[in-house]
């Protein structure tokens, strides 16, 4: 066996021992993925396999490496593995400022928030987009840019700001295109104990309300559980009380905080990992709890979706402080009401807009390059926005262009380390590292390939709002990542599946080619020189695949 | 009752009359409302342009409405039996409202029942069609009533629950009973299939469209071992066995007689499968009738015997016994048994038990239940998925066919398997067997021929297992879900191989719907000689037809397919295997009813 510590990876490589396998085992690690190392086992550690190296992962596994007593080959490992496993620890750079990959297409140039604003028809009478924040004075967890009433005055949003936590002011996320309600994204206001008021605030609610006429109340989304809104004005946070705001509705939705979240998935490790909880698979699946948390996540997502498109009410959705619950719940109703997030490169807006920009903590949440794993911080709250994602591309096997592979993808470069993507805590430390020029972008690496993304049973469909069901009897779990390093789920490479997913899509753009000749010879045929309905800019061909 | 001779555009053969008996309180117009376009040509009666006052759909002396399936679906002239269930008809007709789930928009109209249907017709100013449901297809109904209207929930074999507002508490009651009575009726030949002429098909089409007979010969002519015999050709030797049955070459007729009355329900080992690469093959029979004396049956001997010496020299052979080995052994008091290991040199024997008969009902019925069909809460929805043990039986199913399936490609060994009857599980056995290893088996028209041979003229008593669905009141008597356990099976094949199966979920799905309600024959009766009686071949048209349509055709493939000749051998962790949604919570999701 050939134990190869590259500073990017950990290759582990059977080949030679196992050479009347079929198959080479190769063991790929991305050390941006490992969580801890330890020592197992000691000079006097007698009995096979005690002595050695225990390397848990953020991805769902723990790798156990054996190693000879003989010599100080485990001292010299564990101290290599430590060095490049958690640069931050030892003043090194993260490996995407020394990754030199090159791709044929930019990612970073992706999202552009301008552009994306105006494509949801922003600004328009009622709202504006400000630059108030161009050097994060307002709120420096948020993006520059931001989407904002027009009757608000920068003054207004400086006065707002200091009765939201951490100053994250209720902006704009999206709007809907037909009858203009809006989702509003910010954090919690800072009531305190002794129920304190804002005006500014209280007006500002009611500015974003007035936006549009068709409802004469606000509604309010918390994404906690009541007492958990109670609880925080002790810390200085709290609600929307009636009282402060008579144009508005509050609801919570009942999403536990970070720290059940982390729990929670611990135990889904716990009974995939190294062995599948074989007789009560499901009854333990049931007690992680982790699938009622997305149901959780869910539902409030969808609650929010539906008052937006059957209600006609705008939202205002927060959490604490708005970068977790928050993000989840607005990018997941997003994907619901807003069929342009379905596609690859819509999605990639998506979370770069929703969750990049507007401040999600990926540097705490992952702990990039940090040892210390068992900081409270961490959190595997993209991971469960993903797996919501899941979820609904199961539910509409039809509505998503991209597939598994790029889901799965995307959650391994989150730890990877590989990409500058989800590096830093927000735009203003992003920008001072100067990540868009010194990194590369994960996009880069998708849309250069997209192909192998994407899912050939996709139909386009405008306008269409998806509402997935999220009673726990339709939801299932993700095996396919949760498990996929059991190895009794043999994973085929190259998969089939991705395989015939390849040749599908070379064959439906085949036909599409042929239709659009045929159509071009048959219009050339006719000849007639006013415009015929069959000219072929007038038929796009659309081609409908059965699933 | 009013009759009257309308001439109807025919399947094929030219227009022809029937005869039309419909009640009175409708105009000609309601009525050729309630036609599927296209089908009235015309009416000597004047349906076309006879004035309102001589028009003989508004005789006062009938209630509103009772149209006979003939006129609907341009069946022959009604059998006497059509006067039968003109007298379980009670009632004329009714406004109602029909709610068919979540999302489903309610349908509004006149709610009539026939002999073989319940309709809801929009009248003939709505732009929907008709409504239609199968009264075969419902497996209870429940009514309330209260002030002047009432409710009737109809849960229906293929598991949708619908639910119908009625105006009026005697025409809920009347519609109720009509629907309870009509839908229980448990003659084979009044049954809708007699009575059903789609467009397109012509009678006795596609019965002979697989064949079990070409199978046969084609492994009787490639391997020189096997024979096809004629030896059941009146069914005498066993009712639940076709025609003509494959055996071992060396055995003659009359040694087949003797084997048959040592098997119960004389079903002797014939051959199921031949698998070409390892030249050995896969047998079904039922248990042998040792007894308590442990009796043996030289012929029987024999047979297995012939069996390994036409495969190859040295050719072992496992006998896979689908009960634990305990209760293979209590049923020697019942004249049941198991082979002697001694009769059988060369044979070694495997207990797999599965469950069967009642207890796997009660696991349908359990599922169902906790798939909130009866509004129950989804609160440890996990913990009761897992004990209703659903998935425990698929498990047991699937790994018992690998068993089989492993001893005849890598041992390069025969296979007997039965278990008592062996009409439930071993027909399960055997067919996900050949499912692992066959590739032709995996394909669209294979898989059919598969169905075909492996079970229905293998003798699955279907009439008796589907009888009812998981919502009947009525205490089980031979009911079980063995034909559904097998088809998730397969679905789990598909799930775990994408790109294996030829054809979707689809088809699966149908023959669920089909083999507990139909309009087509095939799976009527329990067994080949009850076909015969019922002249089902002749006079009913074959699901095999109607699903072969190229628009049918194209529901039902897989588009990832990728034929491939390797075998597929499924994991049966608990992680690979999954409720098969598309089945059991089709009706409570929307995006599931395609």
């Amino acid at each position: 066996m050939e134990l190869i510590g590259t500073s990017v990876r950990l290759f582990l490589d059977f080949r030679e021992k196992l050479a009347s396998l079929d198959s080479a085992l190769i063991l790929d690690v991305p050390l941006g993925v490992i969580s801890r190392i330890e020592k197992m086992g000691g000079a006097t550690s007698r009995g096979e396999n005690s002595y050695g190296l225990d390397i848990t992962c953020k991805d769902m596994r723990n790798l156990r490496f054996a190693l000879k007593q003989e010599g100080h080959s485990r001292r010299d490992m564990f101290e290599i593995l430590t060095r490049y496993a958690f640069p931050l620890a030892h003043s090194l750079p993260i490996f995407a400022f020394l990754n030199e990959e090159k791709f044929n297409v930019d990612g970073w140039m992706v999202y552009n928030p301008v552009e994306e604003y105006r494509r949801q028809g922003l600004p328009n009478h009622h709202w504006r987009i400000t630059f108030i924040n161009k050097c994060y004075e307002l709120c420096d967890t948020y993006p520059a840019l931001l989407v904002v009433p027009y009757r608000a005055s920068d003054d207004d949003l400086r006065r707002v700001a200091t009765f939201r936590s951490r100053n994250r002011i209720p902006v704009l996320s999206w709007i809907h295109p037909e009858n203009k309600t809006v989702i509003v994204r910010c954090s919690q206001p800072l009531v305190g104990m002794s129920g304190k008021r804002n005006k500014d605030d209280e007006k500002y609610l009611d500015v974003i309300r007035e936006t549009n006429r068709q409802i004469s109340k606000l509604t309010i989304y918390d994404a906690r559980p009541n007492v958990n809104a109670v609880a925080n004005k002790a810390t200085g946070g709290g609600y929307e009380s009636d009282d402060a705001y008579h144009n508005a509705e509050l609801f919570f939705l009942d999403i536990h905080n970070i720290h059940v979240m982390r729990e929670s998935l611990k135990k889904v490790k716990d009974i995939v990992y190294p062995n599948v909880e074989e007789s009560h698979w499901l009854s333990s699946l049931e007690s992680t709890h982790w699938l009622e948390h997305i149901k959780l996540v869910l539902t409030g997502a969808i609650q929010v979706a539906d008052k937006v498109s059957s209600g006609k009410s705008s939202v205002l959705v927060h959490c604490s402080d708005g970068w977790d619950r928050t993000a989840q719940l607005t990018s997941l109703a997003m994907l619901m009401l807003d069929s342009y997030y379905r596609s690859i490169e819509g999605f990639e807006i998506l979370v770069q807009k929703e969750w990049i920009s507007f401040g999600h903590k990926f540097a705490s949440r992952i702990g990039h390059g940090d040892k210390n794993h068992a900081d409270a911080d961490r959190s595997p709250i993209f991971l469960q926005f993903i797996d919501c994602v899941w979820q609904m591309s199961k539910q509409f096997p039809t509505a998503f262009e991209f597939n598994e592979r790029f889901l799965i993808t995307i959650l391994d470069h989150l730890y990877s380390c590989r990409f500058g993507t989800f590096l830093y805590n927000c735009e203003s430390v992003r920008e001072k590292q100067k990540v868009t020029e010194r990194t590369v972008s994960l996009w880069s690496l998708i849309n250069s390939n997209k192909d192998k993304f994407k899912n050939p049973f996709y139909t386009k469909e405008i306008n269409r709002v998806l509402y997935p069901v999220a009673s726990m009897r339709h939801l299932e779990l993700w095996v396919n990542y949760y498990i996929r390093w059991n190895p009794r789920i043999k994973q085929q490479q190259p998969n089939p599946v991705e395989q015939r997913y390849v040749e599908l899509l070379a064959l439906r753009d085949e036909y599409i080619q042929r239709l659009e000749e045929l159509q071009l010879a048959s219009s050339a045929k006719l000849s007639d020189p006013s415009p015929s309905p069959s000219s072929p800019s007038q038929m796009m061909p659309h081609v409908h695949t059965h699933f | 009752m009013d009759e009257i001779e309308v001439s109807l555009t025919g399947s094929g053969r030219g227009p022809r009359s029937e005869v039309l008996a419909v009640g009175g309180g409708n105009s000609c117009e309601t009525v050729r409302s309630l036609l599927p376009r296209g089908l009235l040509n015309s009416c000597p009666a004047g349906v076309a342009s006879c004035p309102a006052s001589s028009c003989p759909f508004q005789s006062p002396r009938w209630p509103r409405l009772t149209l006979l399936e003939s006129v609907l679906l341009l069946g022959p002239r009604p059998t006497p039996s059509a006067m039968e269930f003109s007298e379980l008809i009670r009632t004329g007709g009714a406004q109602a409202k029909l709610l068919r789930g979540p999302e489903v928009p309610p349908l509004h109209g006149t709610l009539c029942v026939t002999g073989h249907h319940l309709l809801l017709s929009p009248g003939p100013q709505a732009t929907s069609d008709l409504w239609l449901l199968l009264l075969r297809s419902v497996d209870s109904i429940e009514k309330r009533v209260s002030g002047d209207s009432g409710t009737i929930t109809l849960r229906c074999k293929d598991l949708r629950v619908l639910q119908l507002d009625i105006e009026g508490v005697e025409a809920t009651r009347d519609i109720a009973r009509s629907i309870e009575a009509l839908s229980s009726l448990e003659s084979v030949i009044t049954s809708f299939p007699f009575f059903y002429r789609p467009k397109g098909l012509r009678l006795g089409d596609a019965w002979h469209f697989h064949p079990p007979e070409r199978y046969y010969k084609r492994v009787a002519r490639e391997t020189n071992a096997w024979r096809l015999s004629e030896v059941n050709e009146d069914f005498s030797l066993c009712p639940s066995y076709p025609r003509a049955v494959i055996v071992p070459r060396a055995v003659d007729d009359d040694a087949l007689a003797c084997c048959a009355r040592f098997r119960q329900g004389g079903r002797f080992p014939v051959l199921s499968y031949h698998h070409a690469p390892s030249g050995t093959v896969l047998l079904r029979s039922s248990q042998p009738l040792t007894g308590p004396q442990k009796r043996r049956c030289a012929e029987d001997e024999e047979l297995l015997w012939a069996v390994l010496a036409g495969a190859r020299p040295g050719a072992r052979g496992f006998i896979l016994d689908t009960r634990s080995a305990q209760a293979a052994k209590q049923a020697r008091m019942t004249g049941g048994g198991t082979e002697a290991r001694a009769a059988y040199p060369g044979w070694k024997r495997l207990h797999r038990p599965l469950e069967r008969g009642r207890p796997l009902q009660e696991s349908f019925v359990r599922l169902v239940e906790a798939c909130g069909y009866l509004a129950q809460s989804t609160d440890c929805w996990r913990s009761r998925l897992e004990a209703c043990h659903w998935l425990g039986h698929v498990k047991e199913a699937l790994s018992t066919a690998c068993l089989a399936a492993q001893a005849v490609e890598r041992e390069g060994a025969c296979v007997l398997v039965h278990g008592a009857e062996g009409t439930d599980s071993t027909l399960l056995v055997t067919s996900l067997a050949q499912l692992i290893l066959d590739p032709s088996s995996r394909t669209v028209a294979g898989f059919q021929e598969l169905v075909e041979r492996e079970w229905i003229q293998a003798g699955h008593p279907f009439q008796l297992r589907c009888a009812h669905s998981a919502f009947s009141h009525a205490r089980p008597k031979h009911e079980a879900p063995t034909f559904l356990l097998f088809l998730d099976c397969v679905w789990q094949l598909g799930h775990q191989f994408p790109l294996s199966l030829e054809f979707g979920e689809g088809l699966l799905l149908a023959l669920f719907e089909h083999a507990y309600a139909s309009p087509f024959g095939t799976f009527l009766c329990s067994s080949e000689k009850e076909r015969c009686l019922c002249e089902v071949r002749t006079r009913t048209h074959s699901l095999w037809s109607g699903l072969n349509q190229p628009k049918e055709q194209r529901k039902l493939r897989n588009p990832l397919y990728v034929p491939s000749p390797l075998a597929i051998w499924p994991s049966v962790e608990p992680q690979s295997l999954r409720l098969w949604q598309g089945l059991f919570l089709r009706w409570t999701r929307p995006n599931l009813q395609r």
